[in-house]
């Protein structure tokens, strides 16, 4: 939506800055340097090539899209709007359904399964699991980012976002050095919760989806009445 | 109808859009608030709360990564 007098300011900027040099090149040189480091370890190194490509992919991803995890939990809080929350529930519901298949699978070949031998990283869950995610939850406020959202607006060239990940990086030092103290204290008397193994594979699988329906419906609810309530 | 200018350089998101409203509130309807800014996503941001809000909004490229986003006052 747009107005005569904003359409008058734009044109007198567009006389000014006529001159844009095109970025199409960079992109296409880009492209091909990443196309080919790809081609370069499909033969040295069968995995490696994935993480490359699915990491290259996943960023582009996530820069086209604008997709935040900070904002998906700050805005609904600060400006009302659930917009990314709901795509991060989206994206809950799809990788549940991933990792339903992925785990099943492992544990059909192996029904005497180990926790630790179950693929998505199962960790203990406890009182550090909230300490973590609030200190982690103020950081990420308070820099205008997570890791991923860090890394790519400094990709953008968003030259603030390198002072966070200078702090990024002096905090993950310091956490991997404290990282035993933790484990010792809180971590390794907490219990590993799955729920499968109380539940059954697909009770809690129609479990985990239908209570993430509902936290859908909920945050879409929010989102509505907060608009509402700001139109008023 | 006047013009409001609002430098938001190098500041994370929302602090844009939180600037934006307060400047808002003390402008009248038809005046015109200018906002520079080099984050692109406080553009999505302000363009979505402005257009949930009924005012009319524009933004445009002026360097490489920087931008000017208009807003004018409906309502």
């Amino acid at each position: 939506m747009t107005s005569s007098k904003i359409q008058a300011l734009k044109r007198q900027k567009e006389i000014k800055h006529k001159k844009k040099k095109r970025q199409t090149p960079y992109a296409v040189l880009a492209t091909t340097i990443a196309l080919i480091i790809y081609l370069m370890l499909t033969n040295y190194h069968l995995h490696l090539s994935g993480f490359w490509i699915i990491g290259i992919l996943l960023g582009v991803t996530m820069q086209r899209s604008r997709f935040c995890f900070a904002a998906s939990f700050r805005d609904p809080i600060m400006v009302g709007s659930t917009s990314l929350l709901k795509a991060i529930l989206i994206a809950f519901i799809i990788s549940t359904v991933g990792f339903f298949i992925i785990q099943y699978r492992a544990v059909a070949l192996n029904p005497e399964y180990l926790l630790t031998e179950i693929p998505g990283r199962l960790q203990p869950v406890g009182i550090h699991t909230a300490l973590g995610a609030i200190l982690f939850g103020t950081g990420m406020v308070v820099a205008g980012g997570c890791a991923s959202g860090t890394l790519v607006r400094i990709g953008e060239g968003y030259i603030m976002q390198l002072v966070v990940l200078m702090g990024f990086v002096i905090g993950s030092t310091l956490g991997a050095k404290h990282f035993s103290f933790w484990d010792r204290i809180l971590i390794s008397e907490a219990p590993t919760i799955y729920l499968p193994d109380y539940l059954g594979f697909f009770p809690s699988l129609i479990l985990q989806l239908l209570l993430l329906c509902v936290l859908y419906y909920i945050v879409d609810w929010y989102d509505k009445k907060n608009s509402i309530m700001a139109t008023m | 109808m006047e013009e409001y200018k609002l430098d938001c350089l190098h500041e994370a998101c929302p602090i844009p859009l939180l600037k934006a409203l307060k400047q808002l509130e003390k402008m009248e309807i038809g005046d015109i608030l200018i906002m520079h800014t080099d984050h692109n996503c406080s553009i999505a941001n302000v363009v979505e709360w402005a257009e949930k809000h009924g005012h009319h909004i524009d933004y445009i490229e002026i360097a490489e990564g920087e931008w000017e986003i208009y807003i004018e006052k409906a309502r």
